[in-house]
């Protein structure tokens, strides 16, 4: 057994050549272990006095060093201990003739792994080698395990920080309940998502628990089968304000029973928002056709109720009002769906270099017809040079079309529309100043608001969709641009529109 | 017109011109006197004028509210307080706002006597009407 050993201690030295380092003072003995210790497939190097023999020890990694304790320089203990220090894993031996306890004990206290009593024959020294290798196999074995077992452990302790981490930063609450009830886990994100200011413990915790998810979690613990299903509820945790939805998903064991409950707890606040807001607008719309349709129903109505016994003349005046009635219908529905395509983002666009002079001179001829019956004047003022921009020539039309034809329906007889085009660094300015009948302070906010329409003693008659000014605004924002509104009630109305000037061209 | 010897005088109030000449119409062929306005101010420039047996307003006229403070003003008046006054509105479940007159509460609180829905359907509000003359 103890031969086989050897002998494969042996075998391990030819194959993996282990670097000795003797250090001695004896030039006999150095050159002679060296020729002994090479022949059996060491590599040596050495060491003539102990400052060699510490920096050759402490700059290299040997395998194995024998160190004679006593040296003129320096003493051998010195060295061992420097060595150790420098390279605790390389296995030091301590050679001597001079051999007493204490050296033996102070040379085994600093980390000697052996002592090798002075004059040794070669085939002591290549066994005390022999279990000195195999006992710096092991070292760096045992070392490498527990560089291991440490990065190991590093590894864990960081996956399970990362997820911790992970779960704590995502804002859908995270809860976890056993199968006793009781909360095993819980992010952050679930005190903010259900609103709970403070609770001090979890059982605290469980207990302000919206009762909805209380039944959705009793729902699986109470039952005797595993449910695999998935169950979801809205719940309005402030009116108006927040709120969630509850997700509980079953936890099985691998076995397959049930190990507990996870709930998701995810904030549909704004998605609720987004929701009432689309209803909202939907009744808008709703009972913006409404009218005109029972307009013309009503008209329709009395001209076929032979009971009714109305004139021609009447006929033909509720006819036309029906059709005045239709074509505007018409236009809220053309409104509507451009508002519809553009917040989509589906308008196909054609993006060329426009003139915007030459855009508001015809869109003023366009409207000149209807200022003169009114006498309304058009006067247009415009910088030199002024810069042109990239965009959609459509969209820009309908744009001052939507601001022009305001300013023309809302002014008074004989009033006058000053339109000045000039332009600062980044933006072209387009200014539309009306004499027209102003706005309070509260319709200045309300104005691009769908179907805001002005409504006083000054609007009646006039007609509109009450759309016009979004799609303003809508266009406006879509190219990043702004628009400004001052006026003053009974006055006059001025829009101010900045589009962005490309540069890049 | 079984419910009085008596011509009944209406006051119809809507901005809307249409839907006030429709109801006009209609009205007078079943035998009231109608008078109309198109605004609260003017509504209630008739209403002093002319002291009608009924007013029907409509809600939404300058501005949101202006039905809910005519009402109000008619029905601060003495002669106000003696008449049925109707609110018309399209201002229902289906658009998203709630009305309604059904208890004697809401009534004291809207000031009015009941709420129309438009389209008026002509038939039921004469009915209706008649009801309240019959009374």
């Amino acid at each position: 057994m103890e031969e086989l050993k050897e002998n494969k201690a042996k075998e391990l030295i030819k194959e993996s050549k282990p670097k000795v380092l003797i250090v001695d003072d004896e030039k006999g003995l150095r050159l002679g272990t060296q020729r002994l210790l090479e022949m059996e497939g060491y590599h040596v190097e050495t060491a003539e006095n102990g400052t060699e023999g510490i920096e050759k020890g402490t700059n290299n990694d040997f395998d194995l060093a024998v160190i004679d304790l006593k040296m003129p320089d320096i003493d051998g203990l010195q060295v061992l201990a420097e060595i150790k220090n420098a390279r605790p894993n390389t296995v030091c031996m301590i050679a001597t003739a001079y051999a007493s306890y204490d050296t033996a004990i102070e040379s085994t206290r600093l980390g000697a792994f052996g002592y090798i009593p002075k004059p040794f024959t070669p085939d002591e020294l290549l066994y005390n080698l022999q279990k000195a290798y195999t006992q710096r196999v092991l070292m760096l074995e045992s070392e490498q395990l527990k560089k291991e077992r440490e990065a190991n452990l590093l590894e864990l302790a960081n996956e399970r920080s990362r997820l911790s981490t992970i779960i704590n930063l995502i804002g859908d609450g995270v809860l976890v309940i056993n199968k006793q009830g009781e909360v095993v886990y819980r992010n952050n994100a679930v005190f903010k998502n259900l609103n709970i200011v403070e609770a001090k413990n979890n059982k605290e915790l469980l207990s302000k628990l919206p009762d909805k998810i209380i039944d959705l979690i009793d729902n699986y613990l109470g039952s005797d089968e595993l449910i695999k299903k998935s169950y979801s509820t809205q719940i309005e945790i402030i009116h108006n304000e927040l709120f969630v939805e509850a997700v509980t998903s079953p936890v099985p064991n691998p076995d397959g029973s049930l190990a507990g409950v996870a709930v998701v707890i995810r904030n549909i606040t704004e998605l609720k928002k987004i929701e009432l807001i689309k209803n909202q607008f939907v009744s808008m719309v709703a009972h913006e056709l409404k009218t005109p349709v029972a307009a013309v129903l009503g008209f329709l109505k009395i001209i076929i109720d032979k009971n009714l016994n109305i004139s021609e003349q009447q006929r033909n005046d509720f006819v036309s009002r029906s059709i005045l009635r239709l074509r505007s219908l018409l236009d809220l529905v053309n409104d509507l769906l451009d508002i519809s395509r553009m917040e989509l983002k589906t308008k196909q666009r054609e993006i060329v270099t426009l003139d915007i002079k030459e855009i508001i001179k015809s869109t003023v001829e366009l409207l000149e017809i209807e200022a003169q019956k009114r006498s309304i004047s058009f006067n247009l003022v415009t910088e030199e040079s002024v810069p042109v921009i990239k965009a959609d020539q459509n969209e820009i039309t309908r744009l001052f079309t939507n601001i022009l034809s305001n300013a023309v329906k809302y002014n008074k007889e004989e009033g006058s529309i000053k339109i000045i085009t000039g332009s600062n660094e980044n933006y072209l300015i387009v200014k539309v100043i009306d004499t027209g009948i102003g706005l309070k302070d509260d319709d200045k906010e309300k104005l691009f608001q769908e179907f805001y329409r002005v409504k006083n003693e000054h609007t009646r008659g006039i007609s509109g969709t009450g759309l016009g000014l979004t799609i303003v605004k809508q266009i406006v924002d879509s190219y990043h641009g702004k628009i400004e509104v001052e006026s003053q009630y009974g006055e006059g109305t001025t829009f101010t529109i900045y589009l962005p000037i490309n540069n890049n061209n | 017109m079984q419910h009085s010897d008596k011509i009944k005088t209406i006051l119809l109030v809507d901005d809307d011109i249409d839907l006030l000449e429709q109801n006009k119409i209609l009205m007078e062929s079943k035998g009231f006197n109608v008078v109309t306005a198109e605004s609260g101010k003017e509504g209630f420039e008739v209403f002093t004028k002319i002291k009608p047996d009924l007013a029907i307003i409509d809600l939404i006229m300058e501005e949101y509210d202006s039905g809910f403070i005519l009402c109000h003003r008619i029905k601060k008046t003495e002669h106000g307080k003696r008449i049925p006054v109707f609110i018309l509105t399209s201002a229902t479940y289906d658009t998203g706002f709630k009305f309604s007159s059904e208890t004697k509460e809401e009534r004291e609180w809207i000031k009015c006597d009941g709420i129309l829905n438009k389209p008026v359907v002509v038939d039921e509000l004469i009915s209706k009407l008649n009801n309240y003359f019959d009374e």
